[in-house]
């Protein structure tokens, strides 16, 4: 009984701390419609703020919160006025892409500037703590709720009575009605960045103090439990941010004492996912936060796709196949090969993504899953990869649609985040399934690949048997977009609600749509898998999804031959950067924010 | 003192030009005594950028050391040793690229890293096919070295490591342990050779709790480690991962006395956990303190250079270049040459080995130099014996 008291007081102290995130995030979400990705990184952006001050200007508490608070504001308004206000009027999922490019450039400056080490972040709080049962809570765990609580009824307070938070709101109801009404909502949006952002600043720097250890690699981490703890308050509810995050808390806790420490996160995002079946609302939110208008088929840039002449795919094409004979440089066709498996990721995801308007950011378990499938086919049951490669496909197909399939009747930004959720489920599931994936001791010693027993491990010959694969799925793809199922997916895109009355099964063409994705990104997977010979939870991760959804804008939502140009763009872009070393990632960023900014439409342009 | 010639050479005319051509020649000379000719160069796969970028910084600073060194005693086979850092994140989809470009240049000897074992493994099969050693010196994946005979490994062995912090524990008189580790490859097989040797000392191993790299709360772990009742909590963990932890415990009011496993050694592990580090016990293959001649010779030098205190990783990637310098000195510049190497070298002194040694069969070095240590007003000192009190 005692050790219930303990957990439920844990649960509610880290609960408290992830509401400081939560909160600056469901502000941000109310007004601008937007998950902020960025938010993690002005996070750790206050934390190193605040470490700079107490170790060089030696400065007391609230003074080094101030410093923060003011500082981080400034930073938000710069994400605000830099990042996202050009972007207006351009598809909403613009700025949520410029949101993850200023993350990396954010990361990468902090990173920079104050180096990759961790540091501690000295706290001049009394040593005062009060036992409760087992337990105990110190100083900082009451500041900690303290600024939490008092910033989330000050935000009450100020959206409700003043006449700055009238517009707010009114902005967040209906932007172009707010500024036909003469509402500055340039003006707005700035106040809610700064506002947000000097919060999550300031809850950085606590968060810092409370463990004693800041650095630069925290932010996504943080980004990723405040979303979750929003969505379970109630997407862009701030006082919903709050109980959001202390069920969270309380969820972990009350799960790591049932089964384990490494079933923290599992237990996050499976409440996550069982909040977005059964109350997408979330415990706050009202029926009318659920926006009722197609979010997906604004969600995409409207444009007219570069129409690329056939007779010119086709020469690109024979000059990939003819340029191992040019070229025998392994390093340029290895990194091409990289570019085929992750074309294969992107064109599953533009199909997703773009022709059906179901944003995934969980693309990569489907590699996971492909992968895993067909190294445990070849070592465990010594299946040879021509068998087990289309078999992870298939599985891949099957499992894939599977895990979605509750999600399906989801939209917008909620569908992304289930993706997430489902992804990160996943990527826990192989950690925990120790009799079957060995955990995170990985799978050792699985076979290269081979055809009709010849190995085949030359980097020419990986690197045609990878774009003979693109090619297939690609001609596969086009020709199906041109068929009534491209026509159909592109029309639930548009208009749900239009495409069920002209008697179109959503489900149906869901699952269709998924089970195609899957098999392409299983076959990806899969083929990694055998050139790698070693798998763990590690190699398919979350920023894998990330950079495949990144792929695919990049190459124009839809559009199968900008899905294999945004593969070969964001493999082959790192490795130019690279005379660049400690810069590249920080070069790439800007890159990516300036590509959001000028053609926020891809560079072949949305189908 | 080139600056000023380049000074002159901007207003003066002819004999300007010549003075600089002799001063470039001078400096030059004064190498020359060291090291000349064309540079000898190592490939180095590691991270610089993402989540371990710390790790590859440390590398570097270990690396620098150590070459100027070696170049300083005239190099390897009277060259220069140099090495390329090409950055790849820990992440498998670069490593693979990386490996592919340093095999196909022949400049590259012999190839050190990655960090992970995800991102390292990835890439083994292209450097065992191409006949150019990997050499991971971070890799304790027990099956990492299976890869092939170009793959090799100074990463102290968990299987020497292990039931050396176990022996520690039941030398400090515990009973009850309960063990937290890091969930990843290197943790979760620590832990395995932990609780097998454990057995063996009379440890009672009462719970076993996994948590991930980036986990940063354990006050739930921490409550069902006490209703565990142990007499010690044994940390399986990295220094900043090992200090959140250390740092917990002493804050929810556990008084149970921590036994760590040496991958915790780090000046950074004491500033993160502050005044909770004191009475962390540690079985550390490193110890500035040492006062064998290696150690001694690295702890002067180093804090010479960079004005701070060496920790673990440091001190491998010190041992890792002066180690394969010694091998392309007597063997060659060859790859298949330093593989071959490898196996015939002995005795290479080392920070960790006190004298490397290579066992050919399982390309690993065993017997790894260990001490007990004890924080003590926040410093890491040798252990008296004087076990501690009974809680």
């Amino acid at each position: 009984m005692s050790s219930f008291i303990d957990y439920t007081v844990n649960g509610l102290v880290i609960g408290n701390i992830y509401a400081l995130l939560a909160v600056g995030l469901a502000l941000i979400f109310g007004v601008a419609n937007l998950i902020n990705f960025a938010h993690g990184s002005v996070y750790t952006i206050g934390a190193y703020i605040g470490w700079a001050a107490i170790t060089f200007l030696h400065t007391p508490l609230p003074v080094t919160m101030l410093i923060v608070f003011v500082a981080c504001a400034l930073v938000g308004m710069l994400i605000e006025r830099v990042g996202l206000r050009p972007l207006q009027g351009k598809a909403r999922i613009a700025p949520l892409l410029a949101t993850i490019g200023l993350s990396f450039v954010l990361d990468q400056v902090v990173q920079l500037v104050f180096s990759p080490d961790p540091r501690a972040v000295p706290s001049d709080l009394p040593d005062w703590r009060l036992t409760i049962g087992g337990g105990s809570i110190g100083a900082m765990d009451i500041l900690i709720a303290g600024v939490g609580i008092v910033s989330a009824a000050l935000l009450y307070v100020f959206l409700r009575f003043t006449k700055l938070g009238f517009a707010v709101r009114a902005t967040a109801q209906d932007r172009e009605a707010a500024q036909q009404m003469g509402v500055n909502v340039n003006a707005v949006n700035s106040a809610v960045f700064a506002i947000a952002s000097a919060l999550g600043g300031v809850g950085g720097l606590l968060v810092g103090m409370y463990y004693n250890h800041i650095d630069p690699a925290m932010s996504f981490q943080a980004t990723l439990k405040g979303v979750v703890a929003q969505v379970i308050g109630g997407v862009g509810n701030v006082p919903g941010a709050i109980f959001g995050s202390l069920l969270l808390g309380l969820v972990e806790s009350y799960g790591i004492a049932l089964f384990g420490t490494t079933y923290r996160n599992l237990f996050a995002f499976v409440l996550l996912i069982i909040f977005l079946l059964w109350l997408p609302n979330g415990l706050f939110g009202g029926r009318s936060t659920v926006h009722t208008e197609p979010l997906v088929g604004s969600f995409i840039a409207p444009s007219r796709p570069l129409r690329v002449p056939r007779w010119a795919i086709w020469a690109l094409a024979l000059i990939a196949f003819a340029l191992p004979l040019a070229t025998g440089a392994p390093y340029l066709l290895q990194t091409l090969t990289n570019a085929w498996l992750a074309a294969l990721l992107a064109l599953s995801l533009t199909l997703i993504s773009g022709t059906a308007g179901q944003i995934s950011l969980g693309q990569a378990a489907l590699l996971a899953i492909g992968g895993y499938a067909s190294a445990l086919l070849a070592v465990d049951l010594g299946a040879p990869p021509i068998v087990s490669i289309p078999a992870a496909g298939l599985i891949t197909s099957a499992l894939g649609t599977l895990l979605v399939f509750p999600a399906f009747r989801l939209r917008g930004h909620y569908i992304a985040i289930a993706t997430l959720a489902i992804g990160e489920i996943v990527s826990l599931v192989i950690l925990n399934w120790e009799s079957l994936t060995r955990g995170a001791m990985g799978i050792t010693g699985i076979p290269p690949l081979s055809l009709f027993g010849h190995e085949i491990y030359s980097a020419r010959a990986v690197y045609w048997l990878c774009l003979a694969v693109v090619v297939a799925m690609a001609l596969l793809q086009s020709r199906l977009l041109n068929s009534h199922f491209g026509r159909t997916l592109r029309a639930l895109r548009e208009d749900e609600i239009a495409a069920r009355s002209y008697g179109i099964g959503l489900d149906r063409y869901k699952a269709l749509a998924f089970a195609f994705c899957g098999f392409g990104a299983g076959v990806s997977g899969a083929i990694t898998a055998h050139l790698y010979s070693y798998l763990n939870d590690q190699t398919f991760n979350s920023q894998l999804s990330l950079l495949a959804l990144t792929m695919v804008i990049l190459g124009g939502m839809g559009n199968v031959l900008g899905a294999i140009v945004g593969a070969v763009a964001l493999v082959g872009l790192p490795e130019i950067f690279r005379v660049a070393a400690e810069y590249r990632i920080l070069i790439y960023g800007v890159a990516l924010l300036l590509l959001i900014r000028f053609r926020p439409q891809g560079l072949l342009g949305a189908v | 003192m080139s600056f000023n010639a380049g000074f002159q050479f901007n207003r003066l005319v002819r004999p300007a030009i010549l003075a600089i051509g002799l001063c470039a020649l001078g400096s030059s000379a004064a190498l020359a005594q060291a090291a000349s000719g064309e540079p000898v160069t190592i490939g180095v796969s590691g991270p610089l950028t993402g989540q371990n970028a710390q790790y590859g910084a440390q590398w570097k600073k270990g690396f620098d050391l150590a070459l100027e060194e070696v170049n300083a005693k005239g190099g390897v086979k009277g060259r220069p040793l140099q090495y390329v850092f090409e950055d790849s994140q820990a992440d498998p989809r670069q490593t693979v690229a990386i490996a592919q470009k340093f095999v196909s240049d022949p400049k590259i000897v012999v190839e050190l890293g990655d960090f992970s074992s995800t991102a390292s493994m990835a890439a083994s099969s292209i450097y065992q096919r191409a006949g150019l050693v990997q050499f991971g010196f971070t890799n304790s994946h027990p099956n990492f070295t299976k890869g092939g005979d170009f793959i090799w490994s100074n990463s102290v062995s968990q299987a020497d490591e292990q039931p050396r912090l176990a022996k520690y524990a039941a030398d400090l008189g515990f009973k009850r342990v309960a063990v937290l580790y890091l969930n990843t490859d290197w943790g979760r097989a620590s832990q395995n050779l932990f609780s097998e040797a454990a057995k063996g000392y009379g440890l009672d191993v009462v719970a076993s709790e996994g948590y991930q790299p980036d986990e940063k709360d354990f006050r739930s772990t921490l409550v069902r480690v006490r209703d565990a009742k142990p007499d010690a909590i044994v940390l399986i963990s990295y220094y900043a991962d090992g200090a959140l932890v250390t740092r917990q415990i002493r804050t929810v009011g556990l008084t149970t006395p921590i036994v760590a496993s040496g991958s915790i050694y780090s000046p950074k592990f004491i500033e993160l956990a502050g005044d909770a580090a004191n009475g962390v016990f540690t079985a550390s293959n490193f110890f500035p303190g040492d006062s064998r001649p290696e150690v001694k010779s690295f702890v002067d030098k180093f804090r010479a250079k960079y004005n701070e205190e060496p920790d673990d990783f440091n001190a491998v990637a010190y041992d890792t270049i002066i180690l394969l310098a010694a091998v392309i000195n007597q063997y060659g510049t060859d790859r298949t040459a330093i593989r071959d190497g490898l196996a015939q070298i002995k005795d290479v002194p080392s920070v960790i080995y006190g004298k490397a040694t290579f066992d050919p069969q399982t390309r690993r070095v065993a017997g790894a130099r260990a001490v007990y240590l004890v924080v003590k007003n926040g410093q890491f000192v040798l252990w008296d014996g004087k076990k501690p009190s009974a809680t």
